[in-house]
């Protein structure tokens, strides 16, 4: 037999396992799934905004023939959801933002479901309303939870150095407000789950959630279950970008009707819910002042933020954690102060969103850098580089920039789109009679790229066996949702034991089988489920070549998994066929053994201590991106030419993968910057549909050039980092900044849409025609 | 308090599926009927009133007389369920009447151009349809159909006399738009301006078409039509006149601006403040004449 080579599996374009059946149409999702007698579920809510609720009847609607149960506040536990538990799943006594959910019915039908909810009377007694976080900081503002009577969710303070002395060290000061906007992650799967309760009071529940193992532990002791007796199934799903990452009513409402009914009980929500219901990405309102030297150089940066939390407390009023590290850590200052406040208002409430606090707080923190550098005229490349971090930095909060290279993201974005020559250009033609002018932008950003412990735990683990014939079941905690965490642990255990991708069995998305994982957010599932099933499969490696080692009476250290085949470490020769060594080991009478190993990795990261101190995450990574427009000056609108990414992704292990991600996460930019925007009035979500909602289409996107720093990890699987999150969160400003390159006029306030781009240029050429006058 | 709508649809409580026109006018004559031809109006159908007349839900894809484009008499009928993808790929509709393909080539996705029929878009009468300036602009007549004494009775009305009000116009709740009717004038200048930040897709925020005879700086006998400034589909008559056959000077152009002006009365909404809706009609006139003076 011929030399069988080593084949480079990991940094090789690899489809992603579920694209074909994806594309065929053939997967179900858990809104295709029925069970039989499975019952249908709708919830009623308030059409207040801030309201006590007086009296709720539902005898109209349990009479209606075909429904099984009606539940209320009145009829099941009384508990709060949510990461302050503020929010009850069924509200009782009061509504506080618009959505609120009062009633839930199983019927046998949808419509029957419908036709029940009309017959259900409640009767409210309107409350003084608030929507503004200022309005809501006022002394006598309307108090939307009694044991909060500031209105105040949720408070977050760091300092570090000396502000004073920054200030004093100043030679110019510059402060400036950065407002960041409701959007909504628009998944094309709308929420659904199904739950399922068996003779014996064991609850199981296919949901979409991100964090099953999390959510058991958080619903089933309010639900009045024994977590171990409450099961997640998660079948595949339509999108989730942070929007299933808590735990929202409707979950806890199946459960309720399910054990109510005793049949599986299916809750879906229309498109209308999808955008009313789900949680929003946190809206924030940033004011920074910060100084430098003459020369530029960063001397102080003071950031007060207001969050908007609306009636409840999920996972938006946690943003900080992230939005912090940003305004206190990126680019290098000394002396720094970060304040966040959560505030309650009547609004819709924010969640967890793709880029979670960063790609508001990167916004607000690269618009502020574009213009402190025309304050000390330089270009943005040069002021950048001048301010940034370097490997090895420690951050005022304590992160260790180890393996990070945020100096190279920059000047290769800026080398790869001629940034400066025609930066230069540009600024020559804000008042040129063209309609038409083009602009180039600039924008970096920090983000952590090794999870991060905002649990107790960050890890994952896995169990990994192999049968007779030489294939691989790896039993993972870790979440597959359409990232392609499935994908990436196949094509380590193709690289680590020699085996074909196809011939890796996955089994996963069952908290049943799945040994604990935190769940899939902060860009942590490559780094460490990919880390927990690297150390698995060179466990069972270690003990293969033992085994062929015993054999073959080659040292273990010669050997080397290929091909399907133990081979000669140097040259290749084959040693003998892996599933043949497999069986040998099996049945081999007293000494039998079976390769069937486990592992469970936490990632050395650390949580923050109650100084907000600490090295939360176990890598940390940057990225800059350049984007390139052409602004119509009359209409306003914008058009994004092309884009170049630079990002440091520690090492590549599927270019298809991450090029999905980058170009995913960019879409998810451009329309936070251009186009995205859950309008409210009075608390109430104006363009629930996609009419009025403008996400990105295929036709709108730009050609993107991405090119890939290998700062290689050295903790992560293979030298990777986690890359998910940083394409969504640089976009946006640089599209900004592009945007002012072009015009002379700067948006602080995104989205930028055609009208406030027309109105600002409007309104500067009239004041340039009152000046000339 | 405008309070969006869980409903996805409108729920009907029968089912007619036509297969001429006799059975489809039957299925109206108690003006109960509701037809649908794409769908892409009315399953989405939100805020606009009138849109569902009854509980009777009566297809009309099947009625082979409200199919096809035809020739007649100097002039194009354009039958009620022929699609924009129809309109876009029509040789002699090209020639007849310009502006219409290049509206239509403006309009949605590929896929609800596949769906989308003129008589809905007619039908549904919004002040936002796309066809409708264009279709201003080309003289266009709508053919209502209706049942009378057990046969089919047709009545023709021009399209700038159709529309009443937002959702509104003279179609009776038993009548259905039959066809589009436009006269053949080729060689016209056709310009179709369209806001949006998004190319596919995109509900106007302002749309605008413009025709006449361009020639020598001039405009002559033109026709401006707008959509989604005024509560109906508006042509600007006085501006029309203003600009008739005279050179389009700076001067002039700046007084049709006004004119127009004072001729359209957008609202505020989500979608945009009244100063835009006027900022972007002037800059879509003043393009066009523009345009049309420099050749
Ligand atoms: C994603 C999307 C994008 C869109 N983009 C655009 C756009 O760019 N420009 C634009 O103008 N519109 C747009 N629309 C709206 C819609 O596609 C058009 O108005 C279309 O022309 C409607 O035609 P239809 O056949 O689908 O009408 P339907 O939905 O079938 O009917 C619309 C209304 O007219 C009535 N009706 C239909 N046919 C007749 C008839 N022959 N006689 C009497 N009544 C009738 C129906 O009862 C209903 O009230 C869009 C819609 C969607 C969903």
């Amino acid at each position: 037999m011929d030399p069988i080579e080593k084949k480079e599996i990991v940094g090789s374009r690899v489809t992603k396992l579920d694209a074909p059946e994806k594309v065929a149409g053939r997967v179900r999702y858990v809104n295709d799934m029925t069970l039989p007698r499975m019952l249908y579920a709708k919830v009623l809510r308030t059409d207040r905004v801030h309201a006590n609720i007086l009296s709720i009847d539902t005898s109209k609607a349990k009479a209606l023939p075909g429904v099984h149960a009606v539940i209320t506040a009145a009829d099941t536990p009384k508990f709060g959801i949510g990461v302050l538990k503020d929010n009850p799943p069924l509200k009782g006594d009061k509504v506080r933002c618009i959505r609120d959910e009062i009633a839930a019915v199983a019927a046998d039908t949808e419509e029957i479901c419908d036709a029940a909810l009309r017959l259900i009377e409640v009767e409210y007694e309107d409350l003084p309303t608030v929507f503004e976080t200022v309005d809501a900081l006022a002394e006598g503002a309307p108090v939307i939870h009694e044991d909060r009577p500031d209105n105040i969710a949720m408070l977050h303070e760091f300092k570090a150095g000396d502000l004073e002395a920054g200030e004093a060290q100043a030679v110019h000061i510059f402060e400036d407000e950065y407002d960041v906007h409701y959007v909504t992650h628009c998944n094309m799967g709308a929420s659904c789950c199904l739950a399922d309760v068996d003779t014996d009071g064991r609850v199981t529940l296919y949901s979409q959630t991100q964090y099953p193992f999390i959510m058991k532990m958080d619903i089933a002791p309010s639900l009045g279950i024994h977590p171990g007796d409450l099961r997640i199934i998660q079948p595949p799903v339509g999108g989730a970008f942070g929007a299933k990452l808590d735990v929202y009513p409707n979950e806890p409402i199946c459960v309720l009707l399910a054990m109510e009914t005793r049949r599986p009980v299916k809750l879906l929500y229309s498109r209308e819910e999808e955008f009313i219901v789900s949680p929003t990405r946190q809206p924030v309102e940033f004011k920074i002042r910060s100084g430098m030297t003459a020369e530029g150089k960063l001397t102080f940066r003071d950031v007060d933020s207001r969050l908007n939390n609306g009636g409840y407390t999920s996972w938006g009023a946690t943003t900080p954690y992230v939005s912090m590290r940003t305004g206190t850590s990126h680019y290098k200052v000394d002396n720094v102060s970060y304040r966040a406040r959560a505030v309650y208002t009547n609004n819709p409430f924010a969640g967890s969103f793709r880029g979670y606090g960063n790609v508001q707080a990167t916004w607000a923190l690269e618009t502020h850098m574009d213009q402190m550098a025309e304050i000390v005229d330089q270009d943005p490349v040069a002021f950048r580089l001048l301010n940034s971090n370097e490997q090895g930095d420690v951050t005022p909060q304590g992160a260790k920039l180890n393996n990070i290279d945020l100096k190279g993201c920059i000047t290769t974005a800026a080398e790869e789109s001629d940034f400066l020559k025609k930066w230069q250009a540009n600024l020559g033609q804000w008042d040129s009679p063209e309609r038409f002018k083009r602009g180039i932008g600039i924008a970096s950003s920090l983000h952590n790229a090794g999870g991060a412990k905002i649990h107790k735990s960050d890890g994952c683990g896995t169990m990994l066996k192999m049968d007779d014939y030489g294939r691989v079941t790896v039993i993972t905690g870790a979440s597959e949702i359409g990232q392609g965490i499935d994908t990436v642990i196949a094509q380590i255990m193709s690289e680590e034991l020699g085996i074909p991708m196809r011939d890796v069995t996955l089994v996963m998305n069952d908290t049943a089988t799945g040994p604990w994982d935190v769940g899939v957010h902060a860009s942590r599932t490559t780094y460490i489920a990919g880390k927990s099933a690297q150390r698995a499969a060179r466990k069972a490696r270690e003990q293969i070549l033992a085994a062929a080692s015993r054999q073959s009476n080659v040292s273990p250290d010669e050997l080397d998994l290929r091909g399907g085949h133990v081979v000669q470490m140097k040259d290749g020769e084959p040693v003998m066929p892996l599933d043949r060594l497999l069986r040998q080991m099996h049945f081999a009478g007293e000494d039998a053994e079976l390769v069937m190993v486990s592992d469970y990795y936490e990632p050395p990261s650390e949580p923050e201590d109650e100084n907000r101190y600490g090295d939360m995450s176990a890598s940390y990574s940057h990225a800059a991106h350049v984007a390139e427009v052409v602004v119509d000056t009359m209409t306003g609108e914008v058009k994004v030419e092309q884009i170049w990414s630079a990002q440091d992704v520690g090492k590549v292990v599927n270019p298809v993968g991450l090029e999905g991600q980058i170009e995913g996460g960019i879409a998810v930019g451009i329309g936070y910057a251009l186009s995205e925007e859950l309008q409210l009035k009075d608390g109430i979500v104006q363009n629930p549909f996609f009419r009025d909602y403008h996400v990105m289409t295929a036709p709108e996107m730009p050609p993107i050039h991405m090119t890939w720093l290998e700062t290689n990890d050295e903790e992560g699987p293979l030298g990777a980092k986690g890359a998910a999150e940083l394409p969504t969160i640089v976009i946006a400003p640089a599209i900004g900044n592009a945007v002012y390159n072009a015009t002379g006029v700067r948006f602080n306030h995104p989205p930028l849409t055609p009208e406030k781009i027309a109105r600002g240029i409007w309104e500067r050429k009239q004041q340039m025609r009152a000046a000339a006058e | 308090m405008a309070l969006p709508q869980f409903q996805a649809a409108p729920q009907f409580e029968e089912y007619v599926n036509a297969t001429d026109l006799s059975a489809a006018v039957a299925a109206l004559a108690d003006g109960q009927g509701t037809p649908v031809a794409g769908g892409t109006d009315l399953w989405v159908q939100k805020e606009l009133p009138g849109a569902v007349a009854g509980d009777r839900l009566v297809n009309i894809k099947n009625v082979p007389e409200l199919k096809g484009i035809a020739a007649a008499d100097g002039r194009i009928r354009i039958g009620a369920l022929v699609t924009m993808t129809e309109i876009l790929g029509d040789g002699r509709l090209k020639d007849a009447a310009p502006i219409l393909a290049i509206a239509a080539d403006r309009f949605a996705s590929v896929q609800i151009r596949n769906a989308a029929t003129i008589g809905g878009n007619v039908a549904n009468a919004s002040p936002a349809a796309d066809m409708m300036p264009p279709l201003l602009c080309a003289d266009a007549a709508v053919e209502l159909a209706r049942e009378e004494g057990g046969a089919i009775s047709t009545r023709e009305v021009t399209l700038s006399e159709f529309f009443t009000g937002p959702g509104r116009s003279v179609r009776e709740s038993n009548e259905l738009v039959a066809a589009v009717i436009v006269p053949i004038q080729p060689g016209r200048y056709a310009g179709f301006c369209k806001s949006g930040p998004r190319p596919a897709l995109e509900i106007a925020r302002v749309s605008m078409a413009i025709t006449g005879e361009a020639a020598g700086g001039k405009l002559t006998n033109p026709r401006i039509a707008f959509g989604a400034v005024a509560p109906t589909p508006i042509r600007c008559t006085q501006t029309e006149a203003l600009i008739d056959g005279k050179p389009l000077d700076d001067e002039l152009i700046a007084r049709a601006l006004e004119t127009m002006d004072g001729e359209i009365s957008p609202i505020a909404d989500h979608r945009a403040s009244e100063w835009y809706r006027r900022h972007l009609a002037r800059t879509y006139l003043e393009q066009e004449l523009r345009h049309v003076r420099d050749g």
